[in-house]
């Protein structure tokens, strides 16, 4: 039964039938690859080479192809790490506390945003496996195995372990929380399949799903247990990420606000990618009815939200530092705002606290293309944030014999690059060959069913 | 459970009412509940909230099964930092304490990790639901599209056949059928009508 209120805006727009959905929702999965899925993908591509190669020139030559040094230890490694981790919390944070409180708007848009958390997982998890060197060595440090080098096992008072186990969790139950999703989907998809290849791997995947109210009924139990654990999962992962930094005694990162302010972060980077990709992929998969203003309107405010307390995080990190009255603390947060780092802290300024104002104005929520621009900008505005706190506390240390500069070299830009094919890559695999709407949760909130 | 009511026993008969509105759907699901049929299932292309109970459904005990997995996830978790920390290869780091705070955060991610994999896995078991499995028990491929179907067992004397049918056309069926099993995926559906077609 429909108990929606009859004022509220309809979530779903274009009187749909329940067939309509279905048949729209699967219309690039059935029909042949469009030229901009073709064009996408093949750039997508390009940029996945130039990862492999770079990756490869790292590993043949070693770290010492990056521009890191004994100052700067930190680069654009972690820095990247953190930025794709914090892309990643949007997706579980749309599906399980938006799910806890019964946001239906998220059903749109939760299954893109799932799949786009696995593959900035991904994205992240190079950085700190690649940043190991002989990786093969080092998952002897990181992984629970039995080995012969240095201290045995693992040292478990280590924020770097905590993010091992952090994260591989998160990525881990976000995969398991999206596959879930898309069991019924699936199912409908191979129930349509005309070709064998089709019927083949959709009846695989789909496991035997038939819709009966008997597993639909346990299903709706598995995934309120699933938003209920990813809940304190999501904040845990972002939490434990700003302890990587939180826990040391490096002036600039010893500070206490940094798990809230990292979280924030977080879902404000989610949000801001999951807007790059919504504004695009409505609009290229004709999606509109599906992904309506009110939806990006609604992702505009947590936007600005979120970028507000990011903000408020900034200030209140520098009224800490003058109040505590340590000078390597003081002298840290002066030297981000004047220091020869300062165009990266205005960038990160203007970008997260100033640029995500307009959206108090209703125009800017609800212009798509306007709203692209500013999530493009709050993309960049996040990635200045990582790299403003991992070079600019590192680069002028204790000593001053210690100062010096840092620039990314080629191999360590090749493989940023390269991760947003990684991503892109998968992102385009993933719209052609499965239901980028979450079909089975739209249709329960349509209002025209007849 | 399912399978064998349906599919696998001999003789058995089943009508199944086809619907394409879910509200009158399940306003037929709790009628034909409340008049004492036995209903074996009921197949929808999104979950329908309130049917559960119109079908007189228990409440699932995956979240104790969920509890339990969590518990397993949070004993590994302490024995395992216990083992390698204290008692195996004892470390004493910084000169803070074995155990400490410090565990926290390995303890919680496992507990989680438990929780998530093991309630999944017990969905799977408890619903029967395997890769490859093909889905035999489809009445209408379009259940998973835009149709729900009520499959009743009829080979009772409960309620009259007559009588059911006429409930659920009255109630919004697009078409019902009733299916006779000979064996395993061998069986005989008949016809009662389809819509403005009634002759129950």
């Amino acid at each position: 039964m429909i108990h929606d209120s009859i004022i509220r805006p309809q979530l779903v727009t274009g009187d749909k039938t329940l067939h309509d959905v279905t048949t729209e929702i699967c219309r690039p999965i059935e029909n042949k690859p469009t030229t901009s899925w073709k064009v996408g993908f093949t750039l997508a591509a390009i940029f996945l080479g130039i990862l492999a190669l770079t990756l490869t020139i790292t590993m043949l030559f070693g770290i010492g192809t990056w521009g890191l040094n004994k100052t700067v230890q930190w680069g654009w490694d972690i820095t990247n790490f953190v930025f794709w981790v914090g892309i990643g919390h949007a997706g579980t944070l749309i599906s399980a506390i938006l799910l806890l409180f019964r946001q239906k708007w998220r059903m749109s848009i939760n299954r893109s945003a799932e799949a786009m958390t696995i593959f900035a997982v991904m994205c992240a998890a190079i950085f700190p496996l690649f940043h190991m060197g002989r990786l093969w060595v080092g998952m002897y440090w990181a992984l629970p195995l039995p080995n012969a080098f240095g201290s045995l096992w693992l040292n478990f008072h280590s924020p770097l372990l905590w993010d091992v186990f952090a994260i591989s969790t998160y990525f881990s139950v976000s995969l398991v929380f999206w596959y879930l999703g898309l069991i019924p989907d699936i199912a409908t998809v191979r129930d349509r399949a005309t070709t064998a290849g089709r019927k083949f791997w959709y009846n695989f995947f789909s496991m035997g799903w038939t819709g009966s109210v008997r597993t639909w009924n346990r299903y709706e139990v598995v995934s309120l247990v699933l938003a209920g654990i990813s809940t304190p999962l999501v904040l845990s992962v972002h939490t434990i990420v700003s302890m990587d930094f939180a826990t040391s005694v490096v002036p600039g990162w010893h500070t206490t606000i940094f798990p809230p302010y990292f979280v924030a972060g977080a879902i404000f980077s989610g949000f801001g990618m999951v807007l790059t990709l919504l504004v695009i992929a409505r609009k290229v998969m004709n999606y509109q009815d599906f992904i309506t203003i009110g939806h990006l309107e609604a992702m505009c405010k947590v936007v600005m939200l979120t970028g507000t307390m990011v903000g408020l995080a900034y200030i209140t990190e520098f009224f800490v530092a003058a109040y505590s009255g340590v000078e390597y603390e003081q002298y840290a947060f002066i030297n981000r705002a004047t220091g020869p780092y300062w165009w990266a802290y205005w960038s990160m300024m203007t970008c997260n606290l100033i640029a995500p104002q307009v959206f108090w104005f209703k125009w800017a929520r609800t212009t798509p293309w306007f709203i692209f621009m500013l999530s493009i900008v709050v993309n960049v505005g996040m990635w200045f944030e990582r790299f403003v706190i991992i070079v600019t506390s590192l680069h002028r240390e204790y000593l001053p014999s210690g100062w010096v500069m840092y620039s990314p070299t080629i191999v360590e830009i090749g493989i940023f690059l390269g991760t947003f094919g990684l991503f892109f890559t998968c992102f385009f695999l993933f719209s052609k060959f499965l239901p980028v709407i979450n079909m089975s949760e739209v249709k329960s909130i349509l209002k025209n069913r007849e | 459970m399912l399978d064998k009511n349906l599919l696998l026993d001999r003789n058995k008969t089943v009508m199944f009412g086809i619907f394409e509105n879910p509200d009158k759907f399940l306003e037929t699901v709790a009628k034909v509940n409340a008049k004492g049929a036995k209903i074996i299932d009921c197949y929808s292309p999104f979950p329908i909230h309130g049917i559960e109970k119109a079908m007189g459904l228990k409440r699932s005990l995956l979240p104790v099964g969920a509890f339990i997995c969590g518990c397993i996830g949070f004993s590994l978790a302490i024995s395992m930092e216990y083992y390698m920390m204290v008692y195996d290869w004892p470390m004493i780091i910084g000169n803070k304490p074995q155990i400490g705070v410090s565990w926290v955060p390995v303890i919680f991610e496992l507990s989680v990790l438990c929780t998530a994999f093991g309630i999944a896995i017990l969905f799977f078991i408890r619903n029967r639901m395997i890769h490859g499995k093909l889905p035999a028990q489809r009445v209408d491929l379009r259940q998973t599209d835009d149709r729900m179907v009520i499959a009743i067992a009829t080979d009772n004397d409960i309620v009259n056949k007559g009588e059911l049918s006429g409930m659920l056309y009255n109630g919004g069926a697009v078409e019902v059928k009733e299916r006779t099993n000979h064996g395993y995926e061998d069986f005989e559906d008949v016809v009662i009508g389809q819509a403005n077609k009634v002759e129950a």
